[in-house]
C-alpha cells in the first residue's frame, strides 16, 4: 500500500494547462471524432 | 427445422440471438430464455450508481423486441442441461423453471439442436463473509436495482459529509474479482459527484483492489506511446489518483466485511482493517448454479464445466506456470469440447488461465485478477458463435467456421471518471489483443499503433454515445447491423 501510495504521489501531475485542454469543448471535438473513429477502424478490422 | 436455444440475454446472448435469426431462415427457431424480462445495458449503470442516470434508461423490455425480430422468448432459468437428451427422447435438452408471473416455479425440456450458454456470471457475495447489499454491508453496481440503492447511500452520504469527514472505500470484494474497470469508474464517478456537490474535502478515497499494481485492469496492464514517450498503463493511472486525490490499496484480498470495518490481506502477509463509512465492493463472479446429465442420468458438470461453473470450451486447460502461458491457450471456436452443438460465450465460458500474473499471500489467499470477458469482446463471441451455427445449419459444415480469439481481438474501453456534457471525463481505451501475444509482439505484447489511452471530456461523450448507439443496436432498430460490438 505504501509503495503504491509513494508512487501516487511522484505520478506525472497534469498542468493546468493540460487540464484546461482536456476540458476545452472545441479541441475535445476534434478527439471525440478521433476516438469515435479509432474505435470503429479497429472493430471493423479485428472482429 | 432446427432449434437454437440461446440461454441468456445479456450482450452475448443478445447479440447471438439478434445475428442468428438474421442469418437463419424463417423455419429454423431462435429461443432465448432469460430469467429477467429485461436487458440491461450494464456499462451504464455506473451513472444510475452515482444518481445521474434514471435506472429506466439503462433497461428495456426484451419480448416486444424478439416478438418483432420473430425470436421465441422464455423467461426462465435454466437448470439443467441434457447434451445426450435422455431416457424419455434421445434429442438433447436445456431444463428450464418459469420466472415468469404468468408460469413462475413451472419447469419444461426445451430439446435443441445447439445451444449457446451466455448465462453470463452469477454474482458471489458468498465468497466473502459481509459483502454486497443484500444481507451484507456494502452496495454495488452490477444490476440496476444495486445501482438505485447505491445512488441513495450516496446521496446520504453526501448529506453526512457536510458537517463532518468520512472514509469512501471502493473497489473490489475478493481476491479473485474481475471488472477493476467497474470499480475503477465508480471511483472517479463519486470523487467528481463528491466535488459537484461541494463536499469533496471531507472525504477519504480510497480504491480497493486486487490488482498488483494500478492500471492493470485484469489484462495484466498496458504499454502505448504518447507525447513521444512509450508509457504505462500503470504510470497514467497513478497520475489521474494524483490529480484527483485518490489513494489506493493494491495487491489486496478482501476476507471479510463487519459493519463499518473491511478486513483484506495482502501479499506481504499482513492482515489488515479498513475502516469505512460508505463501501462499494464489487463480487467475483462463478458460473450459474446449473448441472449437466448424461442420458442415463448420471451427473456429468465436471467433465462438462470447470470448477469456476463456467463452460469448457476449445482452450487449452493444461495447468502450467504463468511463465508458459501463451495466446494460443485460448479459445478460438468457444464450441465444447464433449459436445459439437454446444458453446459458451461471453463470461460464461471458461477462460483457460487469468490475463493477469496471479499471486497468492503466504497464507495462501489468492490475489489473482480474473481475465474481463464482457463488453466488445462479449458481443464479438455472440456473433462468431452465432455465425458458425448457421453455416453448420444452413450449409452443413461440420465444424465452426468463424473465429474470435481473445489473443486477437481488439477492445476498446471507455471508463467513466465523472458524468457531465461540460464537465465530466473518461479515460478512452484501446487494446489489441486483449490478451498480450508475446510472440507477435515481443517488446509489449500487444500492437502498439493500436493500443493508446487518453483522458478528456471527450471521453465522457464517447461513452455516453455508446450508451445511445448500443441500446439502439441491442432494440435491432434498422442498421443495427452496421453499428460494430
Amino acid at each position: 500500500m505504501d509503495t503504491t501510495n509513494a508512487r501516487i504521489s511522484n505520478a506525472p501531475l497534469p498542468t493546468r494547462e493540460e487540464l484546461r485542454r482536456r476540458r476545452n469543448p472545441f479541441l475535445q471535438l476534434f478527439r471525440f471524432i478521433g476516438t469515435s473513429w479509432t474505435m470503429w477502424r479497429l472493430a471493423q478490422k479485428h472482429h | 427445422m432446427a432449434r437454437v436455444v440461446v440461454l441468456g440475454a445479456g450482450v452475448s446472448g443478445h447479440t447471438a440471438a439478434l445475428y442468428l435469426r438474421k442469418l437463419l431462415p424463417d423455419e429454423h427457431e431462435v429461443v432465448v430464455v432469460n430469467p429477467k424480462p429485461t436487458y440491461n445495458w450494464i456499462p451504464s449503470n455506473i451513472w444510475v450508481g452515482v444518481g445521474r442516470m434514471a435506472p429506466e434508461k439503462v433497461v428495456f423490455d426484451l419480448a416486444p423486441v424478439y416478438k418483432k425480430a420473430g425470436v421465441t422468448f422464455v423467461q426462465a432459468k435454466a437448470f439443467a442441461l441434457w447434451p445426450e437428451g435422455d431416457e424419455d427422447d434421445a434429442r438433447p435438452a436445456v431444463e428450464v423453471e418459469h420466472t415468469s408471473a404468468a408460469r413462475d416455479g413451472e419447469t419444461e425440456k426445451l430439446r435443441y439442436d445447439y445451444v449457446i450458454n451466455a448465462t453470463g456470471p452469477k454474482l458471489n457475495f458468498g465468497a466473502t463473509p459481509g459483502l454486497g447489499p443484500d444481507g451484507g454491508h456494502t452496495v454495488s453496481v452490477c444490476t440496476p436495482d444495486h445501482a438505485s440503492e447505491a445512488s441513495a447511500r450516496l446521496s446520504a452520504l453526501k448529506d453526512v459529509l457536510r458537517t463532518k469527514k468520512q472514509t469512501v472505500v471502493i473497489g473490489v470484494g475478493h481476491g479473485t474479482c474481475t471488472c477493476e474497470g467497474a470499480a475503477f469508474e465508480y471511483t472517479f464517478n463519486v470523487e467528481h459527484e463528491l466535488r459537484e456537490a461541494g463536499v469533496r474535502d471531507n472525504a477519504d478515497i480510497v480504491y480497493l483492489t486486487n490488482e498488483n499494481e494500478l492500471g492493470d485492469f485484469g489484462v495484466g496492464g498496458m504499454q502505448f506511446e504518447q507525447n513521444g514517450y512509450r508509457t504505462t498503463s500503470q504510470l497514467w493511472t497513478e497520475s489521474l489518483f494524483r490529480e484527483r486525490g485518490v489513494k489506493a490499496i493494491t495487491g489486496a484480498a478482501v476476507t471479510s466485511i463487519e459493519p463499518g470495518v473491511i478486513h483484506y490481506d495482502q501479499l506481504d502477509g499482513s492482515h489488515n482493517d479498513l475502516e469505512y463509512d460508505f463501501a462499494m465492493l464489487l463480487p467475483p463472479f462463478k458460473g450459474v448454479d446449473w448441472k449437466a446429465y448424461s442420458s442415463s442420468g448420471e451427473d456429468i458438470t465436471g467433465d462438462m464445466f470447470a470448477p469456476s461453473g463456467f463452460l469448457k470450451v476449445d482452450a487449452d486447460y493444461t495447468a502450467k506456470p504463468y511463465e508458459e502461458w501463451t495466446a494460443k491457450d485460448w479459445p478460438r471456436t468457444y464450441q465444447s469440447p464433449a459436445y459439437p452443438n454446444v458453446f459458451a460465450v461471453g463470461i460464461a465460458f471458461a477462460p483457460p488461465h487469468q490475463i493477469s500474473k496471479p499471486r497468492k499471500t503466504p497464507d495462501g489467499v489468492p490475489v489473482a485478477p480474473s481475465p474481463p470477458r464482457t463488453g466488445m469482446p462479449s458481443g464479438t463471441m455472440g456473433k462468431v458463435v452465432a455465425k458458425s451455427i448457421a453455416d453448420m445449419i444452413t450449409k452443413g459444415a461440420t465444424e465452426p467456421t468463424h473465429s474470435a480469439s481473445m489473443s486477437e481481438m481488439a477492445a476498446a474501453c471507455v471508463a467513466s471518471a465523472g458524468h457531465g456534457m461540460r464537465t465530466g471525463t473518461a479515460a478512452a481505451m484501446t487494446m489489441s489483443p486483449v490478451v498480450p501475444d508475446w510472440e507477435r509482439y515481443p517488446e509489449t505484447g500487444r500492437d502498439l499503433k493500436a493500443t493508446r489511452g487518453e483522458i478528456g471530456l471527450s471521453g465522457h461523450w464517447v461513452k455516453r454515445m455508446l450508451h445511445t448507439l448500443f441500446i439502439y443496436k441491442a432494440k435491432g432498430r434498422p442498421g443495427w447491423t452496421w453499428i460494430p460490438e
